[in-house]
């Protein structure tokens, strides 16, 4: 039973949803790959333009589509491709970040970081220190219990 | 009809009977905030408010819920399945709405039965027992009477329970699912003792107003566009408030809820005091301003309902007063549009 | 002070100053004033004041009501109802210009749900808001009404509301998703929240928006959460506490506890930024500072 246990465990992969700019995380990301270097597989990667365009919803949105975690990066201060994204973006999220937080969100689960289009090594080091965290967490079960569940449709449309 | 008598004792047993019985038993609760609702109850000793003047919300929630899942549709080996939701849709009890509740129920039904047989709504009200309570105290905003119903007002129920001065109520069946219901429960019921003596009736604030002349000053082609919209409803924000609570209230929108290949149709409540509400796919809407939207409020209840459900669309539960932000009171429209009528 | 606003009224609809008053007048139940709309002098005879009128009327500057403007308008305001009106031209969705303030002095109205008669108003029948209230006498006004009245020295983001913050935060994150949890709950999309807001005029709102959803329409958890945290969030560093949205909301949730929490979090995040004070100041977020603090980023 408990060697049963323990196999589910290890079977079970978290979701960590990246929401990454264009120029910097995604080249970072990138670079992370035609390097081959490998980094853990729980990430899937959102391309958008900047730090900018990532609205607050799109953290709720990733949580309601079943995320366990969530990271949020662009390129270090100053090196914005639009100059001042991330400066604006990084206000947004100090205060985003307290209301989730006030709301009962488990922070451990909201990450943010700067990597830039050189740092490949940095991108591995942080998908994988997020994803070994997200996996001693586990499943992200308070705000699962207010997903759609597709076990659900499975007993529905087995009638 | 029969009409027999219950203690406080048996009034509380009859709760806990029926839930043991499986019966679903909806009832007004204060919540944990204070307000009062019409809820699912599993205990005689739940929070109970049967002397409430009157919920917050209408409880026409037990039979058109807010939000409900319509059918499923998913991607499968076949190509796209879809899938009718079919609810589990227990025996209830509505215990202790209000006449004017019970009555508005009557007027629901005449919608979801007109051109198109809601069987959701249909279902649920055939599983029903609606057993009113009459009112012994009305607040301010109550005008059941000025609109034709009454405080102990009988449309509606299928009992109508009467407070006895120092305790237990009067139950008087209206109609064979009334009897019916007090023949399955007869322990909870005994025979009328002659000499009881009920509580007062409720005293409601007569607004002097007369619904036929209100129907027939809207009915006057040239009174759609009078001034009188404006001056009353310019301030009126918006908001879904009195539709929302308002037991005759029916709108609902039907929308996807996709979720990667799979989704659900959801049918949920929507209100034509929503700036969306009217708005066409091409830009252009036709209420474009919020007095007309009000403006259409008020045709619904006192010319729309009646021309095509031949039903009263307003009970007078006076919910939408004591909603409104703005204090937007329908009976100043009423009290005005009755002045000019006559 | 009732006399002095209509007749400060009928002088300014009399000589053309404006063509609109927007004050308030007696309400049809017991207790309870109404937004009014005075377009002649014998209108202004209906003008009143109270600790009754809780109305922030100033949401009928916004451009959810420009069909009935016509020209220059004026408002009656209390403290509070300015720092909206700050707020509104610093966001550029009005000139100073435009209108007249009729400034109230004010010792707090009544609290929601409360029917209070009478001038005296005690601590326990005000609006939370009154408490920590630094306005009393507006801060900006073209005609004054009542005595001035001081507003004692205050600790900032200290008491009233700001306590109930604390006491929020001061649980464990899960106990705190519990409590919201069991709050949105009871939200039934009526949406009254953001109708009442002056500082929610957008012309689209992102609930109509469904090309996504982004903001799924029914009223269950999920959808509930995402609404009720994008209305607050876009009100972050705007807000300027009139409390509307709370006092309009059928389902009692404390929409106050969360619209203060990011105040608090403006506050002491970005120079002790609070929102209506200063007109000629750049918006917490339309401006930034390199040195903001980023101890949360990797
Ligand atoms: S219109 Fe108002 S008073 Fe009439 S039934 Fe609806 S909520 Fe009640
Ligand atoms: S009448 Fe009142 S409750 Fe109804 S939409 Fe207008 S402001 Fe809201
Ligand atoms: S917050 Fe201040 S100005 Fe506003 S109502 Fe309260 S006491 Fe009056
Ligand atoms: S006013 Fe209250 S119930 Fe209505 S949408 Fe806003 S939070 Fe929900
Ligand atoms: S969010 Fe609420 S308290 Fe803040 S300005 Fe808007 S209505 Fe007023
Ligand atoms: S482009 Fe990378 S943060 Fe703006």
């Amino acid at each position: 039973m408990s060697e049963e246990k323990t196999e589910k465990k290890e079977e079970w992969k978290p979701r960590l949803v990246a929401y990454v700019c264009n120029w910097c995380t995604y080249g970072g990301a990138d670079l992370a790959g035609t390097s081959r270097l490998t980094y853990d597989t729980s990430v899937r990667a959102i391309k958008l333009p900047c730090t900018g365009r990532i609205d607050p919803l799109f953290i709720i949105k990733a949580f309601e589509r079943g995320a366990d975690g969530v990271l949020i990066s662009g390129c270090h201060p100053g090196d914005c491709h639009y100059n001042t994204g991330n400066y604006h973006a990084r206000r947004r999220w100090t205060t985003f970040r307290s209301l989730l937080d006030f709301s009962g969100i488990d922070m451990r689960r909201l990450h943010f970081s700067w990597i830039s289009a050189a740092e490949a090594g940095k991108w591995v080091e942080v998908i994988n220190e997020v994803s070994t965290n997200l996996k001693e967490l586990g499943p992200y079960k308070e705000f699962k219990a207010i997903t759609e569940k597709k076990e659900e449709y499975d007993r529905v449309f087995a009638q | 009809m029969s009409v027999n008598q219950l203690s406080e004792d048996a009034f509380y047993n009859l709760i806990d009977d029926l839930n043991s019985k499986g019966t679903t038993v909806v009832a007004p609760v204060r919540n944990e905030v204070g307000m009062v609702q019409y809820e699912k109850v599993t205990s005689s000793k739940d929070n109970f408010a049967f002397d409430e003047v009157i919920g917050r919300y209408s409880p026409k929630d037990a039979f058109f819920p807010q939000h409900e899942t319509v059918l499923r549709y998913r991607e499968g080996e076949n190509g796209v399945e879809v899938k009718a939701e079919e609810p589990e849709i227990n025996d209830t009890v509505l215990l202790g709405i209000r006449p004017c509740d019970a009555a508005a129920m009557i007027s629901l039904n005449k919608v979801f039965t007109w051109d198109y047989i809601d069987n959701l709504f249909t279902e649920r009200r055939k599983k029903a027992v609606i057993i009113s309570i009459a009112c012994n105290e009305a607040d301010e905003s109550c005008y059941c009477t000025s609109v034709g119903f009454a405080p102990d007002g009988k449309e509606g129920s299928d009992l109508l329970f009467s407070k006895i001065k120092g305790g237990g109520y009067l139950a008087e069946a209206l109609t064979d699912e009334g009897e019916t219901f007090i023949a399955n429960n007869s322990t909870c019921f005994s025979k009328k003792d002659k000499s009881v003596e009920l509580e007062p009736i409720a005293e409601v604030t007569d607004l002097g107003v007369n619904i036929e002349h209100i129907k027939r000053w809207l009915d006057k082609k040239e009174n759609f566009e009078h001034k009188v919209w404006d001056d009353l409803a310019a301030k009126c924000v918006g908001c879904g408030g009195c539709t929302f609570v308002c037991p005759t209230c029916h709108c609902f929108d039907l929308v996807d809820e996709p979720y990667g290949d799979q989704g659900k149709r959801v049918k949920n409540w929507d209100g034509c005091q929503f700036d969306h509400f009217t708005l066409h796919a091409s830009g252009h809407n036709p209420r474009e301003h919020q007095p007309q939207r009000w403006r259409n409020r008020f045709h619904c209840k006192f010319k729309i309902y009646p021309d095509r459900f031949e039903k009263k669309g307003c009970v007078g539960c006076g919910r939408c007063i004591r909603v409104c932000p703005v204090n937007l009171d329908i009976t100043e429209a009423m009290i005005e549009i009755t002045a000019m009528e006559s | 002070m009732i006399e002095s606003l209509r007749s400060k009224s009928k002088e300014l609809l009399e000589n053309g100053t404006v063509s609109l008053v927007i004050g308030y007048a007696e309400g049809s139940k017991k207790g309870k004033t109404k937004p009014f709309f005075a377009y002649s002098s014998e209108d202004c005879d209906k003008l009143t004041f109270s600790p009754q009128c809780v109305n922030n009327l100033t949401i009928y500057l916004t451009r959810k009501f420009t069909f009935m403007k016509k020209g220059k308008v004026a408002i009656v305001a209390k403290g509070c109802d300015v720092k909206t009106i700050n707020v509104l031209i610093q966001e550029n969705q009005l000139k100073r210009d435009d209108v007249i303030i009729l400034g109230m002095s004010c010792d707090g109205v009544v609290g929601k749900d409360i029917v209070h008669d009478g001038e005296q108003l005690p601590d326990e029948n005000k609006s939370i808001k009154c408490l920590t209230c630094d306005v009393k006498t507006p801060i900006d006004y073209d005609h004054l009404f009542g005595e001035e009245i001081k507003s004692e020295a205050l600790e900032p983001m200290t008491g009233g509301i700001y306590d109930a913050v604390k006491e929020v935060k001061a649980m464990s994150w899960s106990d705190r998703w519990k409590y919201w949890m069991d709050h949105f709950e009871r939200c039934i999309k009526c949406y009254a929240c953001k109708k009442v807001c002056p500082l929610c005029y957008c012309d689209v709102c992102i609930t109509e928006k469904s090309r996504p959803q982004w903001i799924e329409t029914s009223a269950h958890a999920r959808g509930n959460y995402a609404w009720n945290i994008k209305r607050a969030m876009d009100l972050a560093g705007r807000c300027t506490f009139c409390g509307e949205c709370d006092r309009s909301c059928p389902a009692e949730i404390p929409l106050n506890i969360i619209n203060q929490e990011l105040a608090m979090t403006v506050y002491d995040s970005f120079e002790n930024y609070t929102a209506g004070y200063q007109t000629d100041v750049t918006p917490p977020f339309v401006s930034f500072k390199e040195e903001d603090k980023e101890d949360f980023i990797k």
